[in-house]
């Protein structure tokens, strides 16, 4: 079932996003990003459902649970994929659950996570999870963008 | 703005190479529609494939002579084992993109290394041939500095 519906979810420490150098400098927020994201969205008539946790629990349940209710997904794991207290193979089975659908994943980072070397992407076995990283706000856009084109081909 | 978009070995094998992870999309296919894009957008791309990692090095100082705005770059296989387009990378002062059409760290665990991705600004993956005039489109948007 279709339904243009986007869930983008924040993992763990991105409510401040004060210490992120955003890729033009500007001043990066968890709610200039929602904004951005919304807009973009907006154009293509696509709803938004946009998230932030602390709780890792609380992103694994959303997934496990509520997947059926958005046709694409946007997952910034934040701290997550670093040292995780949950099941790591429980969430890339959430994961994969999700992309066997043929609904798109992109996992999305605000900084290159490969020059800042603290945190490691998804893995996994080949779920088709896409990957964007090192585009500051613009990398949610990308991100948007791609599922846009990805739903309309459906 | 001024863009190369570089491919590595293999990838002018698009199409008839493991399709069911690259798709069947060919280069030839990939490379027009980067250049439609970029005419919409008001690009120019210079879009390249070779096989040979020194060609790949020498496009790259190609574009550090011509001071080319950005550089698009599927390193494919290189992408795991070059030290020499790392290093010409990091002598680059334009804009850098590292692109797959597949996310490596999804694969053969000996994918999951990159000597790019550090030498880069951003990286995309997994969207598919789709990742390229992403990308494409995109640059217009980012605030980067333009020669």
């Amino acid at each position: 079932m279709s339904n243009g519906k986007l869930l983008i979810i924040n993992g763990p420490g991105l409510s401040d996003l004060s210490d992120h150098n955003e890729v033009a400098n500007d001043d990066l927020s968890l709610s200039v990003i929602e904004q951005k994201c919304i807009e973009t969205s907006g154009e293509f008539g696509l709803e938004v459902d946009f998230r932030q946790n602390d709780d890792e629990s609380e992103l694994l349940r959303v997934l496990v649970y509520d997947n059926s209710n958005f046709d694409a997904f946007i997952i910034n794991p934040a701290g997550l994929s670093k040292s995780s207290f949950i099941d790591y193979d429980a969430f890339s089975a959430a994961i994969n659950k999700i992309t066997n659908q043929g609904k798109p994943v992109i996992e999305v980072r605000i900084e290159n996570i490969f020059i800042q070397g603290s945190s490691k992407p998804l893995r996994g076995n080949d779920s088709g999870v896409g990957l964007v990283s090192g585009l500051g706000k613009y990398g949610y856009v990308l991100a948007i963008n791609s599922i846009n084109k990805k739903l309309s081909n459906n | 703005m001024n863009i190369y978009v570089i491919n590595g070995p293999n990838i002018n094998l698009l199409g008839t190479r493991e399709p069911e992870i690259y798709g069947k999309e060919t280069l030839e296919g990939i490379s027009k529609e980067c250049q439609e894009k970029a005419s919409k957008v008001g690009h120019s791309v210079k879009f390249m494939q070779s096989n040979y990692e020194g060609e790949i090095v020498e496009w790259i100082q190609d574009a550090i002579i011509n001071k080319v705005d950005a550089i698009v770059i599927n390193a494919a296989a290189y992408t795991h084992t070059s030290i020499a387009i790392h290093d010409a990378l990091k002598s680059y002062s334009g804009y850098k993109v590292e692109l797959h059409i597949s996310n490596p760290h999804l694969r053969e665990s000996f994918r999951h290394v990159s000597f790019i991705s550090s030498a880069v600004d951003s990286v995309v993956a997994g969207l598919g041939p789709d990742g390229y005039i992403q990308v494409i489109d995109l640059l217009s948007e980012l605030p980067i500095k333009v020669n």
